[in-house]
């Protein structure tokens, strides 16, 4: 464990395995709130906030599963954490901060099914990641997830100004402009820190 | 043992998280509930329910709740009827006051008057102007007259004058729905009372070095027309002058004494903007 590891974890987290260009994952909320910029801000810090506590707990509890020789309940469990916790989160901003949390809106509810989150809490496993790296790329995935979410909206805020032939118009050119992005960012493959 | 670890570990473990989770979720959601006062329901019950956010606030039940802690009076909504907004006022244990009926006023006058960053060529309205380094104008709060207003308005109450190059809106067609207020990227389309006398005719907060460099006509914040007002209603905030029209007797003093000719009188908007014309 090293800051060189720990800047590894972020640059692929954000740049060469994107979570929802290098993954596909969360092509939902990529088509279902890119279209304003605003409503994509308060996606991507609802999301990065819920992966990042929910990454760290289901590290905690893998442990205890895997202590158990019972593996194998990984994603019954996972699934668990991940809707209570963000239950969790609604109440607590309900009461502590409601500034945030009316500014999240109803994109923390739409987090219970994000698969981004579940997706984000399984790799940590996969990778053999420690507490801190966990940490780490649950945050960071968070952030690379806002980024496309908030580059896409920009393009299609852009699209709607523009002139569309009719049968492109709406989400056929949102999912080519996904695959052009993807391909972008294909570009950072292979890079080595 | 074996017969543990396979059938009944698994079951156990998922059960009793999840029994851990309800607990704690009915638990906080018990201890942490929002104390929530009824009136503010029985006043949102009152409010039209368009959710139209003409108010300025999320939603109607946003506007009740800040209806309910005074921080905006009955009359910011428009589609509630006035019997409704009696309701509210015997509510809150407000005096009635007689609500008033408002307009929509644009306040810029800088228009061709105010210097362009660069020549937009684009798609045409202000929306898309705006995404290009913050719109044409050289100030960030102008009137880039492109006309997403007059686009969005139903009753063809606002209309961009080319040769003035700012919108204007023709008072006895409006009906302060709120469109405008709403598509204006710049945020200057604001409501004033039907009965003013006067508006201020800029929105720029910036200095008055910086407004004087880009505009010939916007406010430079020198006070004078707060210093001149008799009854105090004039106030100065960010190098801005804002009328307090609870205040206002209509002396159009401000008017007068106004250097730059911003303050406007209001006996309809569009003919200020003809005699302005006309100079």
């Amino acid at each position: 464990m090293s800051i060189a590891s720990i800047i590894t974890i972020v640059i692929s987290a954000i740049l060469t395995d994107n979570i929802v260009l290098s993954k596909t994952l969360g092509i939902c909320p990529l088509l279902g709130t890119s279209k304003k910029t605003d409503s994509a801000v308060g996606m991507g810090l609802a999301v990065t906030f819920v992966i990042t506590v929910s990454s760290v707990v289901c590290y905690g509890l893998f442990k205890l599963l895997d202590f158990w020789n019972i593996t194998y309940l990984q994603t019954i469990v996972f699934i668990l954490v991940i809707a209570s916790l963000v239950q969790l989160l609604d109440i607590v901003l309900k009461r502590f901060s409601p500034t945030l949390y009316n500014s999240l809106g109803i994109y923390l509810a739409l987090i219970t099914t994000n698969c981004t989150v579940l997706g984000s809490a399984n790799m940590v496993i996969d990778y053999g990641y420690n507490l801190l790296e966990t940490f780490v790329f649950g945050f960071f995935t968070g952030i690379g997830f806002t980024m496309v979410l908030i580059l896409m909206s920009g393009i299609r805020e852009k699209l709607n100004r523009t002139h569309i032939p009719k049968p492109f118009a709406g989400f056929p050119i949102a999912l080519i402009i996904a695959g052009i992005l993807a391909m972008a960012f294909g570009g950072f493959t292979g890079f080595a820190f | 043992m074996e017969f543990f670890m396979t059938y009944i570990l698994p079951v156990l473990v998922v059960g009793v998280l999840a029994a851990i989770f309800a607990f704690c979720l009915s638990f906080l959601g018990e201890k942490l509930a929002i104390d929530r006062d009824a009136r503010i329901d029985e006043i949102e019950r009152n409010l039209a329910g368009a959710n139209c956010g003409g108010c300025g606030y999320p939603g109607c039940a946003a506007f009740a709740e800040a209806l309910f802690k005074g921080e905006a009076k009955p009359d910011r909504c428009n589609p509630t009827s006035a019997v409704n907004k009696a309701n509210i006022a015997r509510i809150l244990g407000m005096s009635e006051e007689k609500s008033r009926e408002t307009v929509a006023v644009v306040h810029c006058i800088g228009g061709n008057k105010c210097r362009n960053k660069y020549d937009y060529q684009g798609y045409g309205d202000c929306e898309s102007a705006q995404l290009i380094a913050d719109g044409n104008k050289a100030c960030e709060l102008g009137c880039m007259g492109l006309g997403s207003c007059s686009e969005s308005c139903k009753f063809d109450a606002i209309s961009v004058d080319k040769d003035l190059g700012f919108a204007i809106v023709d008072s006895p067609k409006c009906t302060s729905c709120g469109a405008c207020v709403a598509v204006c990227p710049k945020k200057i389309i604001g409501r004033i009372p039907k009965d003013a006398k006067v508006y201020v005719a800029c929105s720029n907060t910036h200095r008055g070095k910086e407004v004087s460099s880009v505009c010939e006509r916007g406010c430079i914040g020198c006070g004078l027309c707060a210093k001149n007002c008799p009854t105090g209603a004039i106030e100065l905030s960010n190098n801005l002058a804002a009328i307090d029209y609870d205040k206002c007797i209509g002396c159009e003093k401000c008017k007068e004494v106004c250097p730059r000719k911003c303050i406007l009188p209001f006996d309809m908007h569009d003919n200020a903007a003809k005699r302005l014309k006309n100079k």
